[in-house]
């Protein structure tokens, strides 16, 4: 691990990283726009310059030169001594910030990035306060780049972060610097907007207000947000994520660092994935068979209400006809709950792993960003507690043969799918269920067949943990109340399975890795440092 | 002007252009074997498209980007870097200005004024009968000569506004074709 000197200070730091990410990582606020530790290295905004000591050409002793250097491009080295906190740097900062300021429109009241905005607070920690300039500035009319995303131009700082990404990292190049100097702005070709699965990333990436998100664009300021830790359900790669939300809902996602998965990123699916939360025909009210038609019930009388009736389903045969199937949009926790609810009531019970959605391929982007085709989060995970519980499995294909074959009496069965996933095949197959419990998001085909109907909670309204596709176990936190009358799976599932008082996913959790400690070993990302953007 | 939107996801009605010839296509294909890579056959295969069209139309763009195997957006922020390329039409004749140090001291702004008068049109524009186009530059390296301004490819040096209607019939103008430097196109040896 080599050691350098900042400011005076010793600092360890990890190997060939630049000066700059080592003084971010020891919680220095050095101010840089163009530096992205996982874009390629341009030192072109001139902001993160620092003074260096290098040896003197004729006595051979280190000494400070007299010039700046970019800290962004300049590798550590083992004892190599610079410092920020001098007169030389905090002037460059200035004016080269007097320089961003020249033609920008200072539209702050009115910009969407007011708040997370580098261009304020640069200004505001090392900047000049005023601008000298007289002359009238540049206007340019916004540009609509894309089907999500504006380009503020006269906010844009050139920092080319956004041509990187879809250079490097997305690899089709839609955006450009063109034309040359002071005259440069960023561009798409036209008729060719940027409309790549990553693309919603160049918001976060842009450390000012020029590049924006239609869906976010004036609908909320930053500071009026929290930010929830979660793990995006819409594949099996497990995109870690933030959930910002208030007390009017959740309002957009943006990636949460995670060296072992998405790194900075996240694919579009993740980022504008959440809307169906807010879909009006969620169910919210549980609802039992009464004669022809579903009447709602209380919560209270769901759980003795499932219990009788598997029991009864079960009696004679240890439970050989009663199956629960355990959807992989289930967190561990949840899924775990349910099989030792059915499996004590009906041990010979058969565990089904639930309905795995799959679109077209996986799809894999040049730096090795990856969108996978399973469209759920947890297939390992359920996988998992299947290996734990043991006893007769199946997958859902299997189920829906032996149901339709009538060899199931009693089903418990959970979906949690955004999109509409009962076929033709699964609702003639469940209608041959005498008891049917289908814990589901919406109303389906299965509803005209089921028993028992519960409203089930979406991720963002619960807590638990996801296994990647990599076996990679994440926890992911519960950002927003659920719907009015809905009680999150977790909770639910707990109350039938015997638990009192409030559903905690790391205490379930605890008592599981007890039994199966992989399914305790939960992966946390190394935070990012407090002054890297 | 944030309240003002271009859109840029689309090309506005009419501003295609024409498309690069069979020819012209397989003239930018013959300069593949003097590269290392096809991306690097760019600026020959701008100067065929501007021969061969007057100027790079976005058709053009997107025929080079599809030959060379790189995003559209490559080839605008090429074309875009030098304002040697023309993304409109341009005029049979172009009068290029210096608009640097020693030709303003000595008078171009005035030169500007006059052509743009003259000719009814200004920086980088082209008149509506296709005859004339007008942009400035920087230092045209005759600063000994100045003013002075390029109608074609013929100099013309310390210009006075008074001489403009002369220069502007001068039937040298019209000699366009300065003959490319061979490299261009002298055949590839095996
Ligand atoms: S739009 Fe934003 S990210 Fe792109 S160059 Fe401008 S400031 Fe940088
Ligand atoms: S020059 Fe170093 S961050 Fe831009
Ligand atoms: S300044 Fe005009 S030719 Fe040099």
């Amino acid at each position: 691990m080599p050691k350098i000197i900042i400011d005076g200070q010793e600092v360890a730091c990890r190997e060939n990283i630049p000066v700059l990410q080592a003084a971010l990582e020891a919680g220095q606020d050095i101010p840089h726009y163009c530096y992205h530790p996982g874009l390629s290295i341009v030192a072109s905004c001139r902001l993160c310059l620092m003074e260096m000591k290098m040896p003197d050409p004729r006595t051979k002793e280190l000494v400070w030169v007299p010039k700046l250097f970019p800290s962004c491009q300049t590798p550590v080295k083992d004892g190599m001594e610079v410092r920020f906190n001098t007169e030389r740097v905090r002037d460059n900062v200035k004016h080269v910030m007097e320089y961003y300021l020249l033609n920008h429109p200072l539209d702050c009241p009115v910009c969407d990035k007011a708040g997370e905005c580098y261009l304020q607070d640069y200004t505001e920690s090392g900047g000049p306060a005023t601008s000298r300039m007289v002359e009238e500035k540049y206007k340019n009319p916004k540009k609509d780049i894309g089907p999500h995303t504006l380009l503020y131009q006269d906010r844009c700082v050139l920092c080319s972060r956004c041509v990187r990404f879809t250079d490097e990292i997305a690899g089709t190049g839609e955006l450009k610097v063109i034309n040359r100097g002071s005259r440069g702005e960023i561009d798409v070709f036209p008729g060719a907007p940027l409309a790549n699965a990553l693309q919603g990333n160049v918001v976060d990436l842009c450390p000012v207000g020029a590049l924006l998100d239609k869906g976010f664009l004036f609908k909320q300021r930053v500071w009026l947000l929290k930010h929830a830790k979660s793990v995006s359900p819409v594949d099996s790669r497990g995109q870690t994520i933030w959930i910002d939300h208030n007390a009017e809902g959740i309002h957009r996602i943006r990636p949460r660092f995670n060296e072992r998965v998405n790194e900075w990123w996240i694919s579009d699916e993740a980022r504008f994935g959440w809307k169906f939360i807010y879909r009006a025909d969620r169910l919210s009210q549980p609802r039992t068979r009464n004669g022809t038609a579903l009447a709602p019930v209380a919560w209270e009388a769901l759980p003795d209400l499932l219990r009788s009736r598997i029991e009864q389903a079960a009696a004679g045969d240890g439970g050989a006809r009663v199956a629960a199937v355990l959807s992989p949009m289930l967190s561990c926790e949840e899924a775990w709950l349910l099989a030792q609810f059915i499996r004590d009531l009906a041990p010979q019970a058969t565990l089904v792993l639930g309905h795995v959605p799959v679109t077209g391929q996986d799809r894999c982007f040049p730096k090795g960003f990856k969108i996978m085709a399973e469209k759920c989060p947890n297939r390992r995970g359920i996988e998992t507690v299947l290996a734990h519980f043991g006893g007769p499995q199946s997958t859902f294909a299997e189920f829906l043969g032996r149901a339709v074959e009538g060899q199931v009496a009693a089903a418990y069965v959970t979906a949690g799918y955004p999109e509409a996933w009962v076929d033709d095949r699964a609702v003639t197959a469940l209608r041959k269920v005498p008891f049917l419990a289908v814990h589901d998001l919406f109303p389906s085909g299965l509803d005209a067949s089921a028993t028992v109907q519960i409203p089930a909670a979406s991720w963002a309204e619960r807590e638990g943990t996801f296994m990647n596709c990599d076996g990679l176990l994440q926890a992911f936190d519960r950002a927003i109340p659920p719907l009015e009358g809905v009680k999150p799976d977790g909770q639910f599932l707990f109350e039938l399975a015997g638990g009192e008082g409030l559903f905690r996913s790391h205490k379930v959790r605890a008592s599981v890795a007890a039994a199966v400690p992989a399914l305790g070993d939960v992966f946390e990302p190394r935070p990012l440092p407090e002054h890297a953007h | 002007m944030s309240w003002q939107t271009l859109d840029r996801k689309s090309v506005p009605e009419g501003h295609l252009g024409p498309a690069l010839s069979a020819a012209a296509q397989e003239k930018i294909r013959s300069f593949f074997p003097r590269y290392p890579t096809k991306r690097a056959v760019m600026l020959p295969a701008l100067h065929i498209a501007q021969d061969e069209l007057g100027y790079v139309s976005i058709q053009a763009m997107r025929d080079i980007a599809g030959l060379l195997e790189v995003p559209p957006a490559a080839v605008l922020d090429v074309v875009s870097f030098y304002t040697h390329f023309w993304t409109h039409p341009k005029g049979r004749k172009t009068i290029v200005l210096c608009r640097s140090l020693t030709c303003e001291l000595l008078g171009s702004q005035a030169l500007q004024t006059a052509i743009e008068q003259k000719l009814g049109i200004r920086d980088h524009e082209t008149t509506a009968d296709g005859e004339w186009s007008f942009m400035t530059e920087e230092c045209l390296a005759a600063c000994d000569y100045a003013p002075c301004l390029q109608i074609n490819e013929k100099m013309h040096k310390c210009v006075r506004v008074e001489e403009l209607d002369k220069l502007l019939a001068d039937p040298q103008n019209d000699k366009l074709a300065m003959p490319r430097s061979d490299l261009y196109d002298r055949p590839v040896q095996a």
